[in-house]
């Protein structure tokens, strides 16, 4: 089964996105800190990263950029959640090497269906 | 730019060398003419002199030599012509006015007395002569030269025998002096010209210098350099224009200061503003989201099976977070529409009649819900339209959304949408017609107002906090559209919005066939649904 690799700085979020992932059958790894989740990132090669864009320290976009710079992180598919709903904002996101991009408050369904996506993408692309 | 300063200084120097060659042609016209009249007087008065003194002499030589010794008589009267450069002509006459004797040019004619000399035909010399009477006159000679003619009458000391003597005397040395001084004074003129000339541009060119300095210092300024400062070296009134203009810049200098000061705290407070935006709307929509994802988990028996009460419980609160998160996405939105840069400018091309077909299935839910008719009508063949199709959702959402709103159980929403003319602008017009509330007059202008709800207790009956329509307004405007509305109370309401065509004209492309009629069926269904 598919591993995914939830940050998000509020434990509640973290909680509440393993719970609907766990549900549909995934293997979730959490971490509520930027730093060190990008060290156990690159270290566990995920299959998926769930990345929330606002957390103190080292923030999504940091984490995302410096995930995408070293070799092994730089094709993990990422899916951004943000609250930040504007064009520019999801824009900038996907240029820094976001795959998807799902606005705060989102339903369950939708973010099962985009991880799901995300995956079977990423499938196709190492088939081929 | 020295071509305007050249420009001044040629008008100032034009005008100084005018005064001053007026007065210097004027100063040497008086000359010529003083010294003209004065010459003149000199010569008449010497030939006066001249003609009374030699006329006795004359007649004696004539007397006493003519009958013989014409060669004595040649050398007398050569003598006596030495005396005056100016005499022309010499003649002795007697007293009934005969030529006795004529010395003109050398030659000289004697007479003999009373036989075949010819008379003087003049009446004045006539009466002159015969009144033994001197007299002095100017006169015009056949050949046109001017002359004067002075008669000396000479009475013998033994009486008897009486002579005249008329001698003519020549302008030619009044005119030659009068031709050398006109030469003198243009000479004098000349020169006085070209030292006008220099002294003029020179003049001038200190005025004009002081102007032109206070002329680059304005476009320095105008440059953006704003600590230029003038100084000039006079004391009038360009001096005090360069004061003027000193406190002017000051005063300018300080103003752009303080202008750039707040501009600089505005753009700090706007960024502020942005990031708080962004803060809020991160804090308000993550507990959100965990609210929303653990309530749909139970509802959808994720987490377990719950009781039914249980359920009705969590969809009320399932209902209720969708509410509070089209408020916040809402307030989110409204913010930045007041920054500049913030709203959306793309535009793409829209097929209103499908944009607005959309939106109707977004609200579908909530017309079941209440049992609600609600009429589509697209117009066949509407123009393609230019705009920020999320944008225009979000217009077309928030009126629908209001007009079910403010319409009881049972009533109807009649949309429709046609090409049509606003102020002389080709576009398309959208009505959305209820059959609700209404809105009293006196409210009508004042609802696209940010936070303002015609009642304030609305606010708890019908949900919202009175931004829908102001950001109705903002986007519609931002599209160069118009957005108004007529009602009647207890009968309903109408809302307008006027979209215009692409600038280029936009070409009439096929939208829709025939208008749909999309009537709301009676079954119960979940009123929270995916927006």
């Amino acid at each position: 089964m598919a591993r995914i690799f939830v940050v998000d700085d509020e434990p509640d979020m973290v909680d509440l996105l393993a719970t609907i992932l766990r549900a549909d059958g995934f293997e979730v790894e959490t971490d509520t800190d930027g730093r060190s989740a990008l060290a156990r990132m690159l270290a566990e090669s995920p299959d998926l990263v769930l990345l929330d864009l606002m957390m103190p320290d080292l923030d999504g976009m940091e984490l995302l950029k410096l995930l995408r710079l070293d070799p092994k992180g730089a094709d993990v598919p990422v899916l951004v959640v943000s609250a930040r709903s504007g064009h520019q904002d999801q824009l900038g996101t996907l240029q820094l090497g976001a795959n998807a991009y799902i606005c705060k408050p989102f339903s369950p369904r939708e973010l099962v269906r985009q991880v799901r996506q995300l995956l079977a993408n990423a499938q196709g692309e190492t088939r081929e | 730019m020295s071509r305007r300063r050249g420009r001044l200084q040629t008008r100032i120097a034009r005008h100084i060398a005018f005064a001053v060659v007026v007065s210097l042609v004027l100063s040497a016209l008086v000359l010529v003419v003083f010294r003209h009249r004065y010459v003149q007087q000199n010569m008449e008065r010497s030939a006066l002199t001249y003609a009374s003194l030699i006329s006795t002499p004359l007649v004696t030589f004539t007397e006493f030599l003519g009958s013989g010794g014409h060669g004595l008589l040649d050398q007398q009267v050569a003598r006596l012509r030495e005396l005056n450069q100016d005499v022309e002509r010499l003649d002795v006459v007697n007293v009934s006015g005969r030529l006795v004797l004529r010395s003109a040019s050398g030659e000289i004619f004697v007479y003999s007395d009373g036989i075949d000399a010819p008379v003087i035909n003049d009446r004045g010399l006539l009466r002159a002569i015969s009144g033994l009477e001197t007299t002095a006159s100017r006169v015009t000679e056949l050949d046109g030269s001017r002359a004067y003619r002075v008669v000396a009458p000479v009475v013998q000391q033994w009486g008897g025998h009486t002579y005249s003597v008329i001698g003519t005397f020549s302008y030619s040395s009044v005119d030659r002096q009068l031709r050398s001084s006109l030469w003198l004074s243009a000479l004098v003129l000349a020169v006085g010209l070209g030292l006008t000339q220099w002294v003029s541009v020179t003049l001038a060119g200190g005025i004009s210098g002081d102007v032109e300095k206070l002329r680059e210092s304005v476009q320095r300024i105008q440059e953006g350099n704003l600590t230029e400062r003038v100084s000039v070296s006079s004391h009038d009134e360009i001096a005090e224009l360069a004061e003027a203009f000193n406190l002017m810049a000051n005063e300018l200098q300080a103003t752009i200061r303080r202008l750039r000061q707040a501009n600089r705290e505005l753009e700090t407070l706007d960024q502020t503003k942005a990031d708080l935006v962004a803060n809020v709307s991160h804090e308000l929509k993550t507990p959100l989201t965990a609210l929303r994802g653990y309530l749909e988990l139970m509802s959808e028996g994720g987490l377990g099976g719950i009781a039914d009460e249980a359920q009705r419980a969590v969809m009320v609160c399932r209902k209720n977070v969708q509410r509070l998160s089209l408020r916040v996405e809402e307030l989110v939105q409204l913010s930045r529409l007041d920054r500049f840069t913030a709203l959306d400018t793309t535009r793409e091309d829209v097929d209103l009649g499908s944009l607005l077909e959309g939106v109707f299935e977004t609200i579908k839910p909530r017309l079941e819900d209440r049992k609600m008719e609600f009429v589509l009508r697209v117009e066949p063949d509407l123009p393609v339209l230019e705009v920020n199709l999320e944008q225009l959702e979000r217009v077309f959402l928030n009126l629908f959304d209001n007009a079910v709103k403010f319409t009881p159980q049972g009533g109807s929403v009649l949309v429709a949408a046609k090409a049509c003319s606003h102020d002389d602008r080709a576009g398309v017009q959208v009505r959305i017609t209820d059959s609700g509330v209404g809105i009293p007059a006196s409210e009508l202008i004042r609802i696209f107002d940010r936070f303002h709800q015609v009642d304030p207790s609305s606010r708890r009956r019908f949900g919202g906090m009175g931004l829908g329509l102001s950001l109705v307004r903002s986007i519609v405007e931002a599209h160069l559209g118009a957005v108004w509305a007529e009602s009647e109370e207890h009968v309903g309401s109408t809302f307008f919005v006027w979209l215009p065509m692409p600038e280029d004209g936009g070409i009439t492309t096929v939208t829709e066939g025939p208008s749909v009629r999309l009537d709301s069926g009676g079954e119960d269904r979940p009123a929270v649904e995916e927006m």
